[in-house]
């Protein structure tokens, strides 16, 4: 016998296949949203995880270090308040390339897209300025557990901020060459969530690492 | 019936079978899959990004207050002011107010894990 399958249309039944939808293509989900928005946010949920895991261990060794350099040592507030800013605004930025080809301005999504790209990466020169500063000033990964746990998370974190760098040239590209079309706006608005994403996950880490009282080196 | 009568039944039939179901991804004109409002114009983006800019100097401002106010306080400020940006962006440029709230459940559902998770690890390690 046959196997056929049974197309439901009964109110509360699943939902039977249909034809791809106008934007993009997709197929319709049981879920009735997008299967990669839908994943982009998946991710961006197990990544809260991800980060957790190096914020807790940050906190589990802060004031553990037996010795120095310690935060207080070698931390510039001014500096990294600078380059902080320059992340938010590069959010800013995103969505203003968002809103561009939304509207099908290819110019402006083309220029807000570069300068994300710009600040994504004055923000990871400005990283790797501090870190090079650090590590003058005596702090290496194995120095003590402050510098074990600050290296693993902020540079897990300029990790997430380069690979979207990446991803965001990688659309001004195909901007570029005509390739990215008002109809493909989605794609950006899956790169912007991801960038998005890095920008608050530095809210919090600028937050607890930097501006939060330091206790002194453990006896 | 005649055969007309019954093409015209059988076609009825089969535009109701092929019909998109409830929540398919057809947004309306304008939006996104997935969007259920517009996203905000350009000028409510850059004043978002304002108030961004001033709770952050707020943030910067107030961990130099340092032995002049209790940490405690100092710790409470900073936390709260941390939450409202995350909120600000997660909300407005992340499009979390105007989009399905399936995205935000499944954004929460993350945080609050972590959080919890975390929380517990810290507390059973004596970090509080």
């Amino acid at each position: 016998m046959a196997t056929t399958i049974e197309q439901t249309t009964e109110v509360g039944g699943p939902p039977a296949p249909t034809s791809p939808g106008a934007h993009g293509g997709h197929p319709p989900t049981s879920t009735g949203v997008g299967s990669t928005k839908l994943a982009i946010w998946l991710f961006l949920a197990s990544d809260c995880l991800f980060f957790g895991a190096f914020i807790s261990a940050y906190l589990l060794y802060r004031g553990r270090s037996t010795v120095p350099p310690g935060p207080k040592d070698v931390f510039d507030i001014p500096f990294t308040s600078a380059t902080s800013f320059i992340l938010l605004m590069s959010s800013l930025t995103m969505v203003l390339a968002l809103a561009a080809i939304q509207r099908g301005d290819e110019r402006r999504l083309k220029i807000w897209l570069l300068a994300t790209v710009l600040l994504g990466a004055t923000f990871i020169g400005g990283q790797v300025f501090e870190f090079t500063e650090f590590d003058r000033e005596g702090l290496g990964l194995g120095t003590n557990l402050f510098g074990s746990s600050f290296y693993v998370l902020t540079g897990f974190h300029g990790a997430h901020v380069t690979a979207g760098i990446i991803w965001l040239l990688s659309l001004w590209g195909m901007a570029s060459q005509g390739r990215l079309k008002q109809a493909d706006a989605e794609k950006v608005e899956i790169a912007g969530l991801y960038w998005h994403f890095v920008d608050v996950v530095w809210i919090v880490i600028f937050t607890v690492i930097y501006l939060v009282p330091q206790p002194g080196l453990a006896k | 019936m005649t055969e007309g009568t019954i093409a015209k039944v059988e076609e009825e039939i089969s535009s109701v079978a092929h019909a998109e179901p409830a929540g398919a991804l057809e947004p309306a004109p304008g939006l996104l899959p997935g969007e259920v409002h517009p996203h905000p114009s350009p000028a409510q983006y850059v004043l978002i990004a304002v108030v961004l800019c001033v709770v952050t100097a707020f943030e910067v401002a107030v961990s130099y207050l340092e032995g002049a106010i209790p940490d405690g306080l100092i710790v409470t400020l900073l936390l709260v002011m941390a939450i409202v940006k995350f909120a600000l962006v997660a909300a407005w440029f992340m499009h979390l107010r105007t989009d399905k709230p399936i995205f935000r459940r499944f954004f929460v559902l993350g945080i609050v894990a972590a959080v919890l998770l975390y929380l517990v690890v810290l507390t059973s390690l004596h970090v509080f």
